[in-house]
């Protein structure tokens, strides 16, 4: 499965469906909806991508991942060009990413709490990095406290998936409205 | 079934993220398109990290993890060095749920 869907949140929520015996077209209706905020990221990476050729614009979405996505970001808006990046890091997180899944199977039970040790902040961090780094106008700064406040209240809500996607859709309109 | 409902998800989430980078629009963007999706980076990374910090494990913070993101920014800030940043909140983070 993670050869195939290659997308962590949607993965967890299969295992889960999977073992509640859920209907195929709900499960499949799930990773539509958690992956949807993959839309706007693919959007956002439109400019860059374009001069590539069709069949190549097609392997960068496969191997599209919010970690990816959220380096490549940072690459360009410090001024790299160059795509070698994208794709370097996009597949060597698929690589690892799937040799992880291996061993998580063989050995999985005997690691326990990731938690304890704070190495599940680690990509927190790295985002949150990225964020400042990426940071290019005052309105930047508002959109990213705005898009990261609703966010935050709307997974306390209850809704994590909407969290993303709503709020990444809707804090770039400040952007808009308020840079003349 | 199982094996039915892999190769929907995995079709699906191929089409959500390789269509917006093959379809081609004619014409150049207005103003205001290009505005907002010069800030949609931004904005998409920040809600990523928005419930990781304020909704950990979908409860609400006990306050470990946002004064670890704040001295992960005022690092970041100031040295602009994104592994600093990481090695100072994962630190902060595993001290502060300790605490």
């Amino acid at each position: 499965m993670s050869l195939l869907v290659f997308a962590g949140a949607s993965q967890f929520a299969m295992v889960q469906l999977f073992s509640n015996q859920a209907p195929t077209a709900i499960v499949v209706a799930s990773v539509l909806f958690i992956n949807l905020r993959h839309l706007l990221m693919a959007t956002s990476l439109r400019g860059q991508l374009r001069r590539l050729p069709v069949v190549g614009r097609l392997v960068a979405g496969f191997f599209l991942s919010d970690e990816s996505f959220a380096m490549a970001t940072g690459y360009f808006r410090r001024g790299g060009r160059g795509l070698a990046y994208y794709f370097t890091f996009a597949i060597s997180l698929y690589v690892l990413w799937n040799l992880a899944t291996l061993a998580g199977m063989v050995i999985g039970s005997a690691i326990g709490d990731p938690r304890r040790l704070g190495i599940d902040f680690a990509i927190t961090a790295t985002f949150t990095g990225i964020v400042v780094l990426a940071i290019r106008h005052r309105s930047d700064v508002v959109v990213a406290i705005v898009a990261a406040l609703l966010a935050g209240g709307l997974a306390l809500a209850g809704a994590p998936t909407l969290a993303v996607i709503a709020a990444g859709a809707l804090a770039p309109v400040i952007a808009v409205v308020t840079r003349r | 079934m199982i094996w039915l409902a892999i190769a929907g998800a995995a079709t699906v989430t191929f089409l959500i993220r390789s269509m917006p980078l093959v379809v081609t629009m004619r014409g150049r963007l207005p103003a205001a398109a290009s505005r907002y999706l010069d800030a949609l980076p931004v904005a998409i990374i920040a809600a990523l990290v928005g419930p990781a910090v304020v909704a950990p494990a979908g409860a609400l913070t006990h306050g470990a993890e946002p004064l670890a993101a704040a001295l992960v920014i005022a690092t970041v800030g100031l040295r602009r060095s994104l592994l600093a940043g990481v090695i100072v909140g994962v630190v902060a983070v595993a001290l502060l749920r300790f605490i």
